[in-house]
């Protein structure tokens, strides 16, 4: 064995690697399935904001203040508070209520309405001109929805699916305090409570990493997918 | 015989005809009436200009026109059609036969030239490849055909324009509307898109409803006209018609207003009481011997304030404003002998020349 790979086994047992190991891998799982179910919640709710809004499709001002109101009190809730308020769902859809897993539950009830919002604002900033052309050419709503609204607004959604996987992925660690799973929660247990500031040390660089490279793919994507320049 | 089928089919119909049509917005400030009692028809075939100052409310009344706006009160006819009567889904497919552009062109700027021509046919379900070789051929009458697969912000706004066109006409519309189509263009842009849509009109028939504030646009292509002043038509008729004899003020002010020389002359003249008159002519070389012989004739001198050559609905036209003899008598058979060698003569009131030297200026600028 050469000298490297000597210095991180001495610094940290086989045991110890493995377990951070898992724990990017549980802090992904947490963090994309989250994300995951929380656009197939804050998608449409998003959308529903967008349009019910006073530009948009069909203005309600009934609907948009209900949905307003619950988006803003949801989104005022700390999510180490939900962690704990949604103890009760979590364990009625996962069985338990720590690991992985189970945090997916409070990640997602916390990432939709944060979804909502940044759908809601993505949507919002489509040209009305274009809006109105499509009016014009006899398409239904639903059809602008689909083609036009979530179309035009491709780059600013993926923006705001970039910002939204590094919250997440911040809420994931934090719900290492209640025994969530992952890499906030080896930080959490071994960094903290047990005084391993090496293991805190890996854990937190790694963290730092995961945003970036995900940061980076968000990034990519927006700019290969932009055709607003020339 | 012509009667018999208007029997048969009730009343012979014009292919949009606005009756009565009011609209009233609610803002914070209160209401306000943008539209007041609009009344006029379209036929079929015509290219009808609307015509206006900005805040006229002339955007809103071509809303109308397929119920992007509902007017608040009357009815608004296209095809035989009661739009306001129209079930949300017949009213689609009722749009889907009038095309429209716009100022801003509106086209899906994440989308290529093709995709942003092809939007109407998928809309309308139309097999994959007979749309494909649709919209291949509209590119082509639109002069774009090697752009099929650009994006938007790599055009100009001239062909960014055509790709809008295109794009209207795709679901084979028998009405297009133009909301202030070529205010964002240059004039030779202007133009170019100007002669595509006189063209296509030509070509297909089609329906044409443009709405500018700009007389020369009018004057280039429309067959008829009509004015738009705080909400209500205050003219209309012929563009010929307008032209030659505008009674509103409204009208004075955008026909006087065209010139493309500065208003100097005017300016100087508008003050002082001599009799001013704008005439008329048809073709560019009678009118010389009309001044000329009438000089003469009087034995008294006329001031010419200014001189166009204008083409009015594919015909030339000549427009003069003339000072005319400072002794009143001499002045007045000045008026009679022009009448008399089948001018239009129209005097000017110093309103009239106010209008004309502040227009001039402004489209000096």
């Amino acid at each position: 064995m050469n000298m490297d790979i000597n210095w991180v086994i001495n610094w940290l047992s086989p045991k110890e690697v493995e377990m951070i190991l898992t724990g990017i891998k549980d802090t992904l799982y947490m963090t994309l399935a989250a994300t995951f179910f929380g656009y197939v919640i804050g998608l449409p709710w998003g959308i529903l904001l967008n349009t019910t809004g006073k530009d948009g499709l069909t203005p309600n001002r009934a609907v948009y203040a209900i949905v307003d109101f619950i988006t803003n009190v949801m989104r005022s809730v700390p999510f180490l508070i939900m962690l704990i308020l949604v103890q009760p769902v979590t364990m009625w859809i996962v069985g338990k209520s720590y690991g992985s897993g189970a945090t997916i539950v409070p990640l997602t009830i916390s990432a939709a309405p944060l979804i909502a919002r940044m759908v809601e604002s993505s949507l919002n900033e489509v040209d009305k001109g274009v809006i109105e052309a499509a009016q014009a050419m006899g398409s239904s709503n639903g059809y602008i929805i689909r083609k036009v609204l979530l179309k035009e607004s491709k780059i600013s959604l993926i923006a705001g699916a970039t910002i939204t996987v590094g919250t997440v992925l911040g809420y994931s660690a934090m719900a290492g305090i209640l025994g969530g799973g992952g890499l906030g929660d080896i930080a959490i247990r071994y960094g903290y409570y047990r005084y391993q500031p090496n293991i805190l040390w890996v854990s937190v660089i790694l963290l730092v990493a995961i945003v970036m490279i995900l940061q980076g793919i968000g990034t990519l994507i927006s700019k290969k997918f932009d055709r607003r320049k020339k | 015989m012509a009667e018999g089928n208007e029997e048969i089919r009730g009343y012979e119909m014009a292919l949009i005809e606005v009756k009565n049509v009011s609209k009233t917005f609610q803002t914070k400030a209160g209401k306000v009436e943008a539209l007041k009692n609009i009344n006029f028809n379209v036929e079929a075939g015509d290219i009808y200009g609307i015509i206006g100052m900005s805040g006229a409310g002339k955007s809103t009344l071509v809303r109308c026109l397929n119920f992007l706006e509902k007017p608040t009160k009357g009815t608004v006819t296209v095809d035989g059609k009661d739009l306001g009567s129209l079930s949300k889904k017949d009213l689609r497919a009722t749009r889907g036969n009038i095309g429209m552009i716009f100022q801003g062109f509106n086209l899906l700027i994440q989308s290529k030239v093709i995709d942003n021509v092809l939007y109407p046919l998928r809309l309308q379900r139309m097999p994959k490849a007979d749309a494909k070789k649709k919209a291949k051929e509209l590119l082509e009458i639109v002069g774009l055909a090697d752009k099929a697969n650009a994006y938007p912000a790599q055009l100009s706004g001239g062909q960014q324009q055509r790709v809008a066109i295109a794009r209207a006409l795709a679901s084979d519309p028998k009405i297009l509307l133009c909301d202030e189509a070529t205010s964002a263009l240059d004039p030779q842009t202007t133009e170019q898109i100007l002669q595509l849509l006189k063209e296509i009109n030509q070509k297909t028939g089609i329906t044409i409803v443009i709405i500018t504030h700009s007389m020369s646009v009018v004057r280039e292509i429309c067959k008829s006209v009509a004015i738009v002043e705080k909400g209500e038509i205050v003219e209309d008729g012929s563009v010929e018609e307008i032209f030659t004899n505008p009674k509103s003020a409204a009208a004075k002010t955008l026909v006087f207003g065209q010139a493309d020389s500065a208003p100097g002359a005017i300016s100087f003249a508008k003050d002082d009481n001599t009799k001013k008159v704008r005439i008329v002519f048809s073709t560019n070389s009678s009118y010389e011997s009309v001044i000329a012989d009438m000089i003469l004739k009087f034995q008294n001198p006329v001031n010419i304030l200014r001189a166009n050559t204008l083409d009015v609905d594919g015909v030339a036209r000549g427009e003069m404003f003339l000072q005319l003899s400072s002794d009143p008598v001499i002045a007045e058979n000045q008026v009679e002998y022009l009448k008399e060698r089948g001018l239009a003569v129209s005097e000017l009131t110093a309103s009239d020349l106010v209008a004309a030297s502040a227009a001039g200026r402004k489209e000096a600028e």
